[in-house]
Parts: C-alpha cells; sequence; structure tokens
C-alpha cells in the first residue's frame, strides 16, 4: 500500500506516518529512509536523536539523500518505507554540491522517476511532503521553481497512492482512499 | 458559475478543463498589469486581478458584481493565498485581504465549489 501524507508544518506528519507505517509492515522490516544532510554538529546531534528514538519503534534507518529509487533495491522488497521527507529530496537533488550553486534543472524530473520507482518496488510506502502553497508572498525565481517542482512530486504521489493525507494539528484528513 | 480555488501548482487549471471540457482559447488568465477581461469560459488567476484592484485602487468584489452577466455562467479559477503568515508589506497585506473577500463572495454565488489539493478534487459546495 502507498501512503502519502502532507500539510503545513508542525502538524504532527511524521508521528503519524511512523504510526502508519508501523501498521501496514504488520511486524516485517521496516525502514525510515533519511533524507536530511546533516550539515554541523547541531544537525548531527539531532540525526543522532531520531535515529535512537525511531528504533524503538523498530526501524532501520537507510541514509538517502539521494537517488530515493534505489530504497528498495537496498532494503528488499518485502520492507515498509517511510521517506520524510519529499521536500528535503528534492533540495538535495537541486543541489549536490552546495547552495552556492545553479540548481540542477534535471532534479525534479530525477525524483519523480525514483519516487514511481519506489512504489512499484516496495510493498508498503509511506510519504511525506511539506504544504508551501497557500501563502501570500512573491518569492524569487528560485523558490518559484523550487515549489513548483515539488508539487509535481507531491501530485504525482498523490495520483500513484493507494491513501492520500492532510494533517492539520495532528489531525488526519482522508482526501483519497481510506485510512489504513 | 463554478469557482476552484486551491493552492499554488495544485491542479486546479487541469481540474477545470477536465471537467468542463475547456481548452487554452477558452481560458482567460488575470494579471497582475492588465487585470481582468470578460467573455471568457473560464478566467484563470483571479488572485492577480485582485492584485491590480489593489495597485489600482478598485474594488474587486464591486467591479464583479456590475459584470456579473458577463461570468454567470463561466468557471472561476482562484489561487488559496491565505495559509501563510501576515505579510510584512502593505501591498501584500491588502492583496490577500482583497483576493480573500473575493473568494468569499464568488464562493457565496457559485453553484459549486471544488478545491483542489494535489490534483485530488473537493466538492465544497
Amino acid at each position: 500500500m502507498i501512503v502519502f501524507v502532507s500539510g503545513g508544518a508542525k502538524n504532527g506528519k511524521t508521528a503519524f506516518a511512523e504510526d502508519i507505517a508501523v501498521r501496514l509492515c504488520g511486524g516485517g522490516k521496516r525502514f525510515y529512509v533519511a533524507t536530511m544532510i546533516p550539515y554541523d554538529a547541531e544537525d548531527r546531534a539531532r540525526i543522532a536523536r531520531h535515529i535512537e528514538e525511531r528504533a524503538e519503534k523498530g526501524f532501520e534507518t537507510l541514509e538517502l539523500a539521494r537517488d530515493i529509487g534505489s530504497a528498495a533495491a537496498l532494503g528488499g522488497a518485502d520492507g515498509t518505507y517511510l521517506v520524510d521527507s519529499v521536500t528535503a529530496l528534492l533540495l538535495n537533488e537541486m543541489y549536490p554540491g552546495s547552495f552556492d550553486a545553479e540548481a540542477d534543472p534535471s532534479a525534479a524530473e530525477r525524483c519523480r522517476a525514483g519516487l514511481a520507482r519506489l512504489t512499484r518496488e516496495a510493498k508498503h510506502a509511506v510519504f511525506v511532503s511539506d504544504w508551501l502553497y497557500s501563502d501570500a508572498v512573491r518569492y524569487d525565481a528560485f523558490t518559484e521553481n523550487y515549489r513548483k517542482d515539488l508539487a509535481s512530486l507531491d501530485r504525482l504521489l498523490a495520483e500513484l497512492s493507494d491513501t492520500v493525507i492532510e494533517m492539520t494539528a495532528g489531525i488526519p484528513v482522508v482526501r483519497k482512499g481510506r485510512m489504513p | 458559475m463554478d469557482f476552484i480555488i486551491g493552492g499554488a501548482y495544485q491542479g486546479k487549471l487541469d481540474c477545470a478543463k477536465k471537467r468542463f471540457g475547456l481548452t487554452d482559447s477558452d481560458v482567460f488568465a488575470c494579471t497582475e498589469a492588465d487585470g481582468i477581461a470578460f467573455g471568457a469560459r473560464c478566467i484563470d488567476r483571479l488572485e492577480e486581478f485582485a492584485l491590480w484592484c489593489v495597485k489600482n485602487g478598485r474594488d474587486a468584489v464591486e467591479i464583479m458584481r456590475e459584470n456579473r452577466a458577463a461570468w454567470a455562467d463561466s468557471v472561476l479559477i482562484c489561487e488559496d493565498i491565505f495559509c501563510g503568515v501576515v505579510p510584512l508589506g502593505a501591498d501584500m497585506r491588502a492583496w490577500r485581504e482583497e483576493t480573500g473577500r473575493l473568494a468569499a463572495y464568488l464562493a457565496a454565488e457559485a453553484d459549486t465549489v471544488t478545491r483542489v489539493f494535489c490534483g485530488l478534487e473537493e466538492r465544497l459546495k
């Protein structure tokens, strides 16, 4: 089963997605696909804490900042994969070197192909993305382009998913399919 | 009139085209520079019309009311720009306010209201 979770920041998307992944895996292997690239000691400390917390829920951590399509090849086709977040994944693919370089124009296409591959190869997958589409701001061209590309990933995942959930204040609202 | 609302890049126009069998030539897109024109089967980007109103000291709801007959059978599309932090610039604050008033007026006048979320349609009215 494929589940897509979106919603605004700090609405409980990650905790909800973890619970869904635990439920779906039925005691089987579950992987937390870690997409965040640590840039300093503070990041590394936070990541270490998260890995420990998730271990208590039975997750193995799969460090995969890029090339999301290879996740099921690494962890096995019978696994359950929690990808948190699509937002970070796109950013990592856009700026593989440093943020000072030009964004890679093929990043979104690569992400779409990789995400689609994971939905085909994984037994279960839960994807978490962020809602960045409803504010009254005129962004610069780079940010606007990023929003547009992220939306194309979100829409693809919504299409490929059995269930689409929008989180609001920790409450899941089913937008497609049924609650797993 | 059918009213479609949703966040940026969520597939609002695709939804309108599919549901009402529209092609590109049926769609008029409002702009910040030129505002609105009536007569098309579908008027897209009403939030840009609202920004034109702010910049030109006009009232979006009043203009829509005066031209009601021209859009009474159209499909109207507006972006949801209402969930962010209160904008710092006075113009952007006024834009959000104007767009909100416009959206509320159109939703009240509409036969159907649809929200588009990640390409998924939700009928609100």
